[in-house]
């Protein structure tokens, strides 16, 4: 009884004190300072650190992207995945990633599994926090990217603030191997379930872009929704690409 | 000593946090009507007395959660300001449902 009160108590001395300056100084590092990411395009969707216990889903992600030097012309990413919660707290999520450009036509690009883990009850701390795992492997090529990093989420009323900063480490003997880090930032306004707005951020090696994104539900049935995000993206540096269009689709039963 | 003060401060303020009970028997919230004063959080100890799982759900309240059948979870919500919230149960909507009334105090 004493160890489980202790324990409390130093978990929530710990989130009081250490986390909430520890955020928001990952959030100035990672927007002050020119953080890198995997290669590429750090545009992707923004995790929240929740999971809905029973819940499975069915998702399609896509990013179109163009004029980004260094990478193909109207490149077009997709991401088809099939999700489930484990108990209340753990998610699973299996990835194919294909790829078409201006110059080749759509092909299987990699591999990933994914597994979220709730760490805090929603709302019981000054921000809640979940941790995020990914291993993918590019199909034709020995490449890996093991990534890891926090997600954190704070509410302020109808707006929400979250920020995903994420650790990639690649090797493969196709690869130099390397470690980098990412930030994703979102301030979202919960307007209706329906539709609402947000500002999100992206920040890697060739990404600094920023741009307004929507989303919102539509309730299919018993514990069945369709949940869509649509955003534009702008590179803000020379090397980002100028346009990335971004779009999810997720099924969730 | 600075942790010390840390721990009490943290410890009290865990304890300050108040509780409501509240139960879903027969696909329905007991109490339906949840009054918590304004700008407070609150913990909610849901008990499903029910076989079947239930959904707590309120897009106004910003909460989701499984409870199991026979099984307790809880809820932290706010601080709110004065109004009413609805939640309802995503399994049995046509019954389960209720609202928290958030008064100032």
């Amino acid at each position: 009884m004493f160890i489980s009160i202790f324990n409390v108590q130093i978990m929530t001395a710990l989130l009081n004190t250490f986390l909430r300056p520890t955020l928001w100084l990952g959030l100035a590092c990672c927007t002050t300072f020119s953080v890198c990411i995997a290669d590429g395009n750090a545009v992707d969707k923004i995790y929240h650190p929740y999971v809905d216990a029973l819940e499975q889903e069915l998702e399609w992600r896509t990013i179109y992207q163009d004029n980004q030097p260094g990478a193909k012309d109207h490149r077009q990413l997709h991401r088809f995945s099939y999700g489930r919660a484990f108990g209340d707290r753990w998610f699973g999520e299996i990835y194919l990633t294909g790829e078409n450009s201006e110059d080749t036509s759509f092909k299987l690009e990699a591999y990933e599994i994914e597994a979220k883990w709730q760490i805090t009850e929603q709302g019981e701390y000054w921000s809640d926090w979940g941790l995020l795992i990914e291993l993918e492997k590019e199909a034709h090529e020995n490449i890996w990217e093991f990534s890891t990093g926090i997600l954190v989420e704070k509410e302020w009323g109808r707006w929400s603030g979250t920020a995903n900063l994420l650790l990639t480490h690649e090797w493969g003997s196709d690869i130099e191997d390397e470690v980098e880090s990412s930030a994703a930032l979102q301030v979202r306004y919960r307007l209706s379930r329906w539709f609402e707005p947000a500002l999100e951020f992206y920040s890697g090696e060739d990404t600094q872009a920023i741009g307004p994104v929507f989303m919102g539900n539509i309730n299919t049935g018993t514990r069945q929704s369709l949940h869509w995000e649509a955003g534009m993206i702008f590179g803000l540096t020379e090397e980002s690409a100028n346009n990335t269009v971004r779009l999810l689709i997720e099924y969730e039963f | 000593m600075a942790l010390s003060l840390v721990l009490f401060g943290s410890h009290a303020a865990f304890a300050a946090t108040p509780v409501i009970k509240i139960k879903i028997q027969d696909h329905l919230f007991f109490p339906e009507i949840i009054e918590i004063p304004a700008y407070t959080k609150v913990k909610l100890l849901i008990n499903n007395l029910d076989p079947t799982a239930e959904e707590f759900e309120s897009y106004e309240l910003n909460r989701e959660k499984i409870i199991s059948g026979n099984r307790k979870a809880i809820i932290f919500i706010g601080p709110l300001p004065p109004g009413e919230y609805p939640f309802f149960g995503e399994f049995y909507p046509k019954t389960a449902q209720g609202k928290v009334v958030v008064v100032e105090q």
